[in-house]
């Protein structure tokens, strides 16, 4: 059963419906799923949009990167609470629930404090005095800050597995992939690692280690650690490689315009990517905001309409986007994707000690002209969209890099895996 | 719904509260994450530090060439403290390697603001 | 038109002489310069080497307790939980204080036996700790693993607070009644020039002034080694982590005897968490902020024993900071043995930025009015020299 409301639709009239065999329920809710799903692309299907609160000003708040990376789709999901909607695949009987409300049903009243202080909350001298209104304060604002309460249970028992690759890969893009293939081509030994599932990525032939995010690296100690595995079979990997490709590729990142925040504001290349994992369109008006350069492409493959940001006014709407206001007028939306373009992921290179370079995108990797950003107990290298190369090269980028990376292990042949 | 620009949804920084902090003499991205708590929220960063340097760019108070992002902090995504837990056996020797020992490839100390 | 700068800037100007300049824009600094200009009309500079809360008061776990071993400490952070209670107020901005206790756990004849005889002392002086059995011990902290726990000690009045708005608060009254605080500029060296002494900056300025306090903590000995100064205090690296952010579940800071684990929950809902790694190193008197993947391990083993259910938090962030550490974990605090105009306000071993309220306040009285608080004699610089024993302050956490 989906909604009128719905924001997805199947792309072929029928299939949706069969496909959707799975239930997975939402505060008690049941809603129909297919295995593609997300936790997210789920709920958008029954025109869930907002699910949670935000901490200061009360505002409702939705997922908005649909790529792991933002932070507001969190919810409790089995008993766990902020779990990333967004990247989480569906699981038959999995329990949803919404976090941070005050009230289990009904209207929120903390909504009010968005229009109560229609100028900015300045947190640091908001109710200093007198001291007996600053304590009732401060024990207000304690429990309306955190998100989700304590886990159900104790975690289940994690397996540690240690890994002595020539190689490891850091993410399966398009030059992570392209990397990987060429270097097992020419017999290295090989780990290629992904944050997500194999359904966000282009098929491949290569192994990869899916749903396994790198989540630090520790030049000072030679370690780099992987989280990975089911939600109840988990492992914690390291691995002490003799070299580490970063192939993080790039990220949407936010566009101030107002009420950018609304539930049903999304990242438009994260919202395409929803859509071409679950086979979805869009079922309700769409307008992709941004620079035209970037912008009007997106819009063409959402099969969604365009505004420049510069003739933005403001989002509108109240628990979800309802329309934009433009220069030249009023337009109603169902949704609005925000259309930058893709900044870099650097974080781990960052911590692998590389520099980065600002590019108006967002900070990228600096490497020298064979690809390397660094070296210490592993020789650190880099490519594709990380660095600031763009997407339709990346794979070319990523061969170069790995033919860079064959040269220097055949050079030192004595520098096996250690 | 009262009209507001977000910067930083994590922690509800607007456009505003950033212009504010740059007007008490904050100038550095690092300072004005520790001022307004913008970064500090579940993303760490990831939604609103692109957006912050240009905000910055647009005041005049940073320079392309000299700006840098705040300390990238492990876990750069969500793991689990008993998840962690499960190291507590097999994790090396308590030193950790001298910092010369992990120069760039051009033999140049890492610049200060990358130490965690 | 910007309104003008209220927390430090590089852009403010410095006088050629001043009366104090001190070295060090961390809460200590701070608290002394803006005492400072509460009790004279002395001319001060703050000189901080990067921005404020930079350092190690932008990096502690913010735990602010009066159960310690020794009673000049006890007495000094009764003193500084009693300005705590009005700071907010003082100071014009949230500090986020709450007073939730702190809660010892002892697992050790050796570690119960320090718990009682620090209840009693605390009793004889008016801090209200009790000791207390496992079992209550898991009333205050309900999925506490309380199986090994031979006692507890819990005081209410010990508390945490949000260490940042602490030094803009103290940086930004100080500014407000005339102390200049330059940021980006270090001192870099110091001479004695007549009767005070002449600091050379990294921006190529100079500044005389008529005392110098060196308040750079773990970087205290970039300073002294420029006069030939070698205190036994040193930089020792200390990893901490805060997880995502949960409802109000935990009221006080639990701290573990035996392993050094520490963990809060602050007011925005992460636990805040740190812990002492086995095998410490020795850092030289190099600061090493780096932080690594055996303190998460070692960290998530011991909180996810002594409280299971936590095991499926997420970190959010790792950091680290270093405590200054002296032999005796003792402060080293006043005039520099042979340079009466350099003042040492340094080696406060991991509680400096709690004691702080109450060190501001007491240096600031030293400097001003040549009062001597009775610590000072405890915390002369000088007494490492003669080789005699030192007391050693025993409820050193983390």
């Amino acid at each position: 059963m989906i909604g009128a409301d719905s924001l997805l639709r199947a792309r072929e009239p029928s299939a949706l419906a069969g496909a959707r065999r799975l239930t997975v329920f939402y505060d008690e809710r049941p809603i129909p799923a297919s295995d593609a799903d997300t936790v997210t692309s789920a709920l958008l299907g029954v025109g869930v949009v907002a699910t949670g609160r935000s901490l200061k000003y009360r505002r409702p708040r939705g997922p908005y990167c649909l790529q792991g990376d933002c932070g507001t789709c969190l919810v409790r999901i089995d008993g766990v609470p902020n779990h990333r909607a967004c990247t989480t695949p569906v699981r038959d009987g999995m329990r949803v629930e919404r976090q941070n409300r005050v009230l289990a049903g009904g209207p929120d009243p903390t909504a009010l404090v968005d229009r109560l202080f229609a100028s900015n909350i300045d947190h640091h001298h908001f109710m200093v005095r007198p001291k007996l209104v600053n304590r009732m304060m401060q024990d207000v604002a304690r429990n309306l800050a955190g998100l989700g309460t304590l886990p159900d249970l104790p975690a289940a028992a994690v397996r540690p597995m240690e890994h002595r690759p020539q190689v490891l890969v850091v993410g399966a893009g398009r030059s992570g992939l392209a990397a990987t293939a060429r270097l097992r081509a020419a017999g290295l030994e090989v780990e290629c690692l992904d944050r997500f599932d194999a359904r966000w990525s282009t098929p491949t032939a290569q192994a990869v280690r899916w749903e396994t995010p790198v989540f630090g690296i520790y030049p000072a100690e030679g370690v780099i650690a992987a989280i990975g595995g089911t939600a109840d079979d988990r492992t914690l990997h390291t691995f002490r490689p003799s070299h580490v490709l970063i192939a993080t590729g790039a990220r949407d990142v936010m566009v101030p315009v107002p009420n950018n925040d609304l539930p049903g504001v999304f990242a438009a290349r994260g919202l395409l990517g929803l859509l071409t994992r679950t086979d979805t369109a869009l079922n309700c008006p769409t307008i992709v905001v941004g620079a035209p350069a970037v912008a009007q492409p997106l819009a063409a493959r959402l099969g969604a309409s365009f505004v420049a940001v510069d003739d933005v006014q403001a989002i509108l709407g109240g628990s979800r986007v309802e329309a934009i206001a433009t220069s030249s007028g009023k337009r109603e939306a169902g949704c609005v994707a925000l259309a930058a373009r893709p900044a870099p992921v650097s974080e781990l290179a960052r911590q692998a000690g590389a520099e980065v370079v600002w590019m108006d995108a967002g900070f990228a990797v600096a490497r020298d002209e064979l690809g390397r950003c660094g070296q210490g107990p592993w020789t650190l290298w880099a490519c594709g969209e990380a660095c600031g190369v763009t997407a339709d090269v990346a794979a070319d980028d990523g061969l170069r890099v790995a033919d860079n990376i064959l040269a220097a292990v055949r050079s030192r042949p004595d520098r096996g895996p250690r | 719904m009262t009209q507001r620009m977000f910067i930083c949804r994590c922690e509800d920084v607007t456009v505003a509260e950033v212009d504010h902090a740059i007007g008490i003499g904050l100038e550095s991205v690092e300072e004005i994450k520790r001022y307004t708590g913008l970064g500090t929220g579940p993303c760490q960063g990831k939604e609103c530090t692109v957006a912050l340097v240009h905000l910055l760019l647009d005041r005049g108070r940073i320079t392309a060439s000299a700006v840098q992002p705040f300390t990238a902090r492990p876990p750069a995504e969500p793991v689990t403290l008993a998840e962690l837990a499960s190291l507590a056996e097999l994790t090396g020797p308590a030193e950790l390697a001298a910092p010369a020992e992990l120069a760039s490839p051009a033999g140049e100390a890492p610049p200060s603001g990358a130490t965690p | 038109m910007s309104p003008r700068p209220t927390l430090g800037s590089r852009g403010v100007a410095l006088p050629a002489a001043c009366d104090v300049a001190i070295v060090g824009g961390g809460v200590m600094g701070l608290a002394t310069a803006y005492h400072l200009s509460q009790v004279s009309r002395l001319r001060v500079v703050v000189l901080e080497r990067s921005y404020l809360v930079s350092g190690a008061s932008g990096r502690n776990g913010g735990g602010v307790r009066m159960q310690w071993g020794d009673e000049g400490n006890v007495r000094i952070m009764m003193e500084s939980i009693e300005i705590c209670r009005g700071l907010t107020q003082e100071l014009g901005i949230n500090l986020w204080f709450r007073q939730g206790g702190y809660l010892f756990v002892a697992r050790t004849e050796a570690g119960e036996a320090r718990l009682i005889r620090n209840a009693e002392l605390h009793r004889a002086i008016g801090a209200p700790t009790r000791l207390m059995s496992a079992e209550e011990a898991r009333e205050l902290v309900p999925d506490l693993e309380v199986s090994g726990i031979r006692l507890a000690a819990f005081n209410a009045e010990d508390g945490v607070v949000f260490p940042w708005p602490f030094v803009w608060g103290y940086a930004g009254q100080a500014i407000r009644r005339g102390v200049v605080v330059r940021t980006h500029t270090a001192a870099i060296a110091a001479e004695p020039d007549g009767s005070g002494m002449r600091l050379r900056l990294s921006t190529g300025e100079h500044l005389r002034a008529q005392i110098v306090v060196n308040a750079t903590g773990a970087w205290s000995h970039d300073l002294n080694r420029s006069l030939g100064i070698a205190l036994p205090n040193r930089p020792h690296r200390h990893e901490i982590l805060s997880t995502e952010p949960l409802k109000p579940f935990l009221n006080p800071l639990v701290v573990d005897l035996q392993s050094g684990l520490y963990f809060s929950q602050s007011t925005r809902g992460e636990v805040v968490a740190g812990i002492t790694v086995p095998g410490g190193h020795d850092d030289g008197t190099v600061v090493d902020q780096r932080s690594s993947l055996r303190f998460l391990a070692h960290l998530g083993a011991n909180l996810v024993a002594l409280m299971p259910r936590l095991g499926a938090l997420k970190v959010l962030r790792q950091w680290a900071g270093p405590y200054d550490v002296s032999p005796d974990g003792e402060a080293i605090v006043g005039p520099t043995p042979g340079i009466p105009a350099l003042l040492q306000v340094c080696g406060f071993t991991g509680h400096g930025f709690m004691m702080a309220p109450a060190v501001g306040r007491i240096l600031a009285n030293y400097i001003a009015h040549q009062q001597r608080h009775p610590m000072l004699e405890r915390w002369d610089p000088a007494r490492f020299a003669g080789g005699a024993t030192l007391r050693r302050e025993d409820m050193i956490i983390g």
